[in-house]
C-alpha cells in the first residue's frame, strides 16, 4: 500500500470500480454472461424506447411551430417534471450514502479523510442521477434531434446541470434534517419526502388537469388557450431554462455554472459535517431499542395458517419505511380517485378509463408486498423447520398479500358497482388477477434477502422484473378492453397467460 | 444421562449431497435418544450442509433421515414437530417483541395458548430477557438475539434440538447460561446436536463427538474413543481433531513469521 492511496482520486477509482460491478450485476442479474449479450440487450432496449419516442414526438413537434410559449412552457414543464425526480432520487441516494454501514466502518474508522469519500460519493451520485434521467429522457432528446434539429443536444448538458442542482439541494436538505430532527428521524422523514416530492408534481399536474379539464393527461393544461394567455410571454427570463434545452449559448452556459458552483460549494460544506452525521447515523442501532417499548399481545390459539398471516401484517405495519415505499403507489391512485369522484354518474366509460390505471396499481403493489412476504422474510430457517406443508405455507403468503389488495382496491370498485356494476366486476377480477400474477412470479423467482434491501430488489433478477412489468401491462390492457365490452379482452388475456407460462419455465429451479 | 431411547434421535444413512463438488458424501450417522453430540470439522467440511438437510432446509441428493423414527424426508411434517433447528445467525423479526416472537412460533407450532404461555414465561425467565421481553428485538445485540432464537426453538418442547455454532459471539455469561439450558435439556431426555468450533466446549460437555472432514464422518465416539482412533494417545481433543482432519494448512505456527507478521512497520 502507498502512501498516496485515500486521495480524492483514489477513492474515485475504487467507488467507480464498485459502481461498474453493480452496473454489470443490474444487467446480468448475477449470471455470468458475456458482455457483449448484455451490449445487445440494451441496444435492443434502446432502439425499442427511440421507437416509443419517435412515436411520441412526431404529432408534436411540426405542430408546436416555432419557439413559442406553448413549446417553451411544455418544455418547461418536463424539465420541471424530470428535476422533481432528480431530486428524489438524489435525496433517497443521498441518505443512503451516510445511513448505509456497508463500509463506513472501515472508512471511517482508518486514517482516511471522510471528505475525500463524501466528495466522491456526491459526485457518484450526481453521475447517477444524471444517467438515470438521461436515460429515460435520451431516447426523446435524439428523436427530436433528428426531427427538429441537432440544437436539441444541448439538452443533455441541460440534464448534467438538473442533476448537480438536485444533488446539491438533497445534500443540504438532509443536513438540514440531521440538524433539525436529529439521525433518528431524518432517514424516514427523507426517505419519504423524496417518495412524495417524486410523485407531487405528476399528480399535482395531473389533479388540476381533471379538476379543470376532466382529463388526466398532465399537457391537457398547456392546449388551453386560457392557461396558455396567463403565461408570460416568449422572451421573459422564466424561459431561460427551455430557451436553454434547445441550445441557446448564454441560457446554457449560465445554467452549467450555476449548477457546478452550487455543487461545489455544497459539497465543501458537507464534507465537513460527513462523518458527525455519519457516526451519528451508524449509532442509531445501539440507542434505537430504547425507545421500541411496546405493549405486549396475549398467547391465542391460532393455525399456523392465521399466524403467518398476523405476522406478515403485523410486521408490515410496524415498519413505516416499508409501508412508505410500498404504499407509495397507492398516491398514483389520487388522480384516478379524482377522475372517479369528477365525473361520478356523468360519464358512462368511467370504468374504462379507470381499469387500467387500478388494475396496474394493484399489480404493482402486489409485487412489492409479495417480495416482503416471501423473499423478505427475515426467518426462513424457523418457517422452513416449523411443521407446515409448504403449500399452506405458500397458501398463507399469498392470501396475506391479497387480502391487502383487496382492501385497497375494494372502496374503488365499490364506487365505481354504483355507476357501472359490470365494470366493477371487471376492475375488481382485474385487480386481483394482476396482482396473484405478480404474486406468482415473486413466488417462482423468490431469492432470500433482507427486507431492508426492499430498494434493491429489482436487481435480484431483471428477467422476473420485466416478466412482472409485461404480466401488469397486459392484465391492465384485458381489464380495460373489457371494461369497454369487447371481446377482444381475449387477446391480451391470452398474453398474459403466455406470459406467466414463460416466468414458470424460465423460473430458477434447485435449492 | 437417561437410559438411552431404544429408537435413534436421528439416524442419517448414505446421505449426499453436490455443490459444485460433494459437499457431503456417502455420510451415516446414528445420535441415540437422550445424547448430546458435538459435530466437529474444519471449515467447509459439510457440518452445516448436514445439519440443514437433517432439518429439512436442504434436499439430500441421496440417502435417508429419520428423526425419532419418522422419515423425514417421505413425512417432513411429522418429523419438523419434535426438531428444533438454531442456526449460526439467529434469524428472529427486528420488528416483533421478545414475547410476539414466542407467540408467533407457538401458532407455527400450533401450540396450545395456555401452556405456549406458559412455557413461553418460563423460556423468557431461563434466558434473562425479562428486562426485554416487550421491547421489539431491533438493535438487541447478537447474545440477545441468539437467546430469543433459542427461546423458540425451545417452545414446543423438541425432542431433537440442532445448533449450529450456538456460541459464536457470545459473551461469557450469555455462553454459560445456553450451555446451562443445553444441558439441563439432555439431562430432561431431549437430544441436542451442536457444530462447533470451540473444541473446549465439545471437550467438556458431550457425551459423543463426531469428527467429519470433506464431507465423511472419519471419527466418532467418547473422547476416549477418539483417542483410541487417534495417533495421537493421551492427548487433548485439539490435537486429535488436528490429527484426525490432517489440515495441510494446520500446525504449529512458526513463531518467527507470526513476530514478523504482528510487528510493526
Amino acid at each position: 500500500m502507498s502512501a498516496t492511496t485515500a486521495t480524492l482520486s483514489w477513492f474515485a477509482r475504487h467507488e467507480a470500480r464498485l459502481a461498474w460491478r453493480d452496473w454489470m450485476m443490474l444487467m446480468s442479474g448475477g449470471r455470468k454472461r458475456k458482455d457483449r449479450a448484455v451490449v445487445i440487450g440494451m441496444a435492443v432496449f434502446a432502439l425499442g424506447l427511440h421507437a416509443i419516442a419517435g412515436l411520441v414526438l412526431r404529432p408534436y413537434l411540426p405542430a408546436l411551430g416555432g419557439v413559442g410559449v406553448p413549446l417553451l412552457a411544455a418544455i418547461a414543464m418536463s424539465l420541471v417534471l424530470t428535476f422533481t425526480m432528480m431530486f428524489s432520487q438524489a435525496l433517497e441516494q443521498v441518505t443512503r450514502a451516510f445511513y448505509t454501514r456497508d463500509d463506513l466502518d472501515l472508512i471511517l474508522s482508518s486514517p482516511a479523510p471522510a471528505r475525500h469519500l463524501f466528495c466522491v460519493r456526491i459526485s457518484s451520485i450526481v453521475i447517477t442521477t444524471t444517467m438515470m434521467s438521461g436515460l429515460i429522457v435520451a431516447p426523446f432528446i435524439n428523436v427530436a434531434a433528428w426531427l427538429d434539429g441537432p440544437r436539441w443536444l444541448s439538452a443533455y448538458a441541460m440534464i448534467v446541470a438538473a442533476a448537480a442542482l438536485s444533488v446539491g439541494l438533497a445534500v443540504q436538505a438532509t443536513i438540514m434534517m440531521f440538524r433539525l430532527i436529529g439521525p433518528k428521524k431524518t432517514r424516514l422523514v427523507a426517505q419519504i419526502t423524496a417518495a412524495v416530492v417524486g410523485a407531487s408534481f405528476l399528480i399535482g399536474i395531473q389533479t388540476v388537469a381533471i379538476l379543470a379539464y376532466g382529463s388526466m393527461s398532465r399537457f391537457a393544461l398547456l392546449s388551453e388557450t386560457s392557461v396558455l394567455a396567463r403565461l408570460p410571454d416568449a422572451a421573459s427570463a422564466l424561459w431561460l431554462p427551455a430557451h436553454a434545452v434547445m441550445g441557446a449559448p448564454v441560457p446554457l452556459l449560465g445554467a452549467l455554472l450555476i449548477a457546478a458552483l452550487y455543487v461545489s460549494w455544497v459539497v465543501q460544506r458537507g464534507s465537513r459535517e460527513f462523518s458527525t452525521h455519519a457516526v451519528a447515523a451508524m449509532g442509531l442501532a445501539e440507542t434505537r431499542r430504547t425507545h421500541a417499548r411496546v405493549p405486549a399481545r396475549g398467547f391465542a390459539h391460532t393455525s399456523p395458517f392465521m399466524a403467518l398471516i398476523q405476522k406478515e401484517w403485523t410486521l408490515l405495519a410496524r415498519d413505516p419505511w416499508l409501508v412508505s415505499q410500498t404504499l407509495m403507489q397507492i398516491l398514483y391512485l389520487i388522480p384516478p380517485a379524482l377522475m372517479l369522484w369528477v365525473s361520478f354518474g356523468a360519464k358512462s366509460n368511467t370504468a374504462t378509463l379507470l381499469a387500467p390505471v387500478l388494475v396496474m396499481a394493484a399489480g404493482q403493489l402486489a409485487g412489492a408486498l409479495a417480495w416482503l412476504a416471501i423473499s423478505g422474510e427475515d426467518a426462513p430457517d424457523l418457517i422452513a423447520t416449523a411443521p407446515i406443508k409448504p403449500r399452506a405455507l405458500i397458501w398463507a403468503k399469498i392470501v396475506s398479500v391479497l387480502a391487502l389488495i383487496a382492501a385497497v382496491i375494494a372502496p374503488f370498485v365499490v364506487a365505481i358497482a354504483l355507476m357501472s356494476p359490470r365494470g366493477a366486476l371487471v376492475i375488481g377480477v382485474g385487480a386481483m388477477a394482476g396482482a396473484a400474477s405478480a404474486v406468482l412470479i415473486q413466488l417462482w423467482f423468490r431469492a432470500q434477502a433482507r427486507r431492508t434491501n426492499f430498494r434493491r430488489r429489482q436487481v435480484a433478477s431483471r428477467i422476473s422484473t420485466i416478466l412482472e412489468a409485461f404480466a401488469s401491462i397486459l392484465t391492465a390492457a384485458t381489464a380495460a378492453v373489457a371494461a369497454a365490452g369487447s371481446w377482444l379482452a381475449l387477446g391480451p388475456a391470452a398474453l398474459v397467460g403466455l406470459v406467466m407460462l414463460v416466468a414458470w419455465l424460465v423460473r430458477p429451479r434447485g435449492d | 444421562m437417561p437410559q438411552a431411547d431404544a429408537v435413534p434421535a436421528l439416524a442419517v444413512r448414505g446421505l449426499m449431497k453436490r455443490f459444485d463438488q460433494p459437499a457431503v458424501d456417502d455420510l451415516s450417522l446414528t445420535i441415540r435418544a437422550g445424547e448430546f453430540y458435538a459435530l466437529l470439522g474444519p471449515n467447509g467440511a459439510g457440518k452445516t450442509t448436514t445439519l440443514r438437510m437433517v432439518a429439512g432446509l436442504l434436499h439430500p441428493d441421496a440417502g435417508t433421515i429419520e428423526i425419532c423414527g419418522t422419515n423425514a424426508r417421505k413425512d417432513p411434517v411429522a418429523a419438523k414437530r419434535v426438531l428444533a433447528w438454531v442456526p449460526d445467525e439467529p434469524m428472529i423479526y427486528d420488528k416483533l417483541t421478545p414475547m410476539e416472537y414466542l407467540s408467533f412460533v407457538a401458532g407455527l407450532w400450533s401450540l396450545d395458548a395456555n401452556v405456549a404461555r406458559a412455557k413461553a414465561d418460563q423460556l423468557i425467565d431461563v434466558f434473562g430477557l425479562s428486562a426485554k421481553t416487550n421491547e421489539r428485538c431491533q438493535g438487541f445485540s447478537k447474545g440477545m438475539r441468539q437467546k430469543v432464537a433459542l427461546a423458540g426453538a425451545l417452545i414446543h418442547e423438541p425432542r431433537l434440538i440442532i445448533l449450529d455454532e450456538p456460541l459464536t459471539g457470545l459473551d461469557a455469561g450469555s455462553a454459560r447460561q445456553v450451555k446451562a439450558v443445553l444441558r439441563h435439556l439432555v439431562e430432561h431426555g431431549a437430544t441436542v446436536i451442536m457444530t462447533t468450533h470451540i473444541l473446549e466446549v465439545a471437550e467438556r460437555m458431550a457425551d459423543r463427538i463426531g469428527i467429519i472432514d470433506k464431507g465423511r464422518l472419519v471419527a466418532e465416539g467418547t473422547l476416549d474413543d477418539l483417542r483410541t482412533t487417534s495417533r495421537v494417545h493421551g492427548a487433548s481433543l485439539e490435537e486429535i481433531f488436528l490429527d484426525l482432519v490432517n489440515d495441510d494448512g494446520v500446525g504449529e505456527p512458526d513463531s518467527t513469521r507470526v513476530a514478523i507478521a504482528g510487528a510493526p512497520a
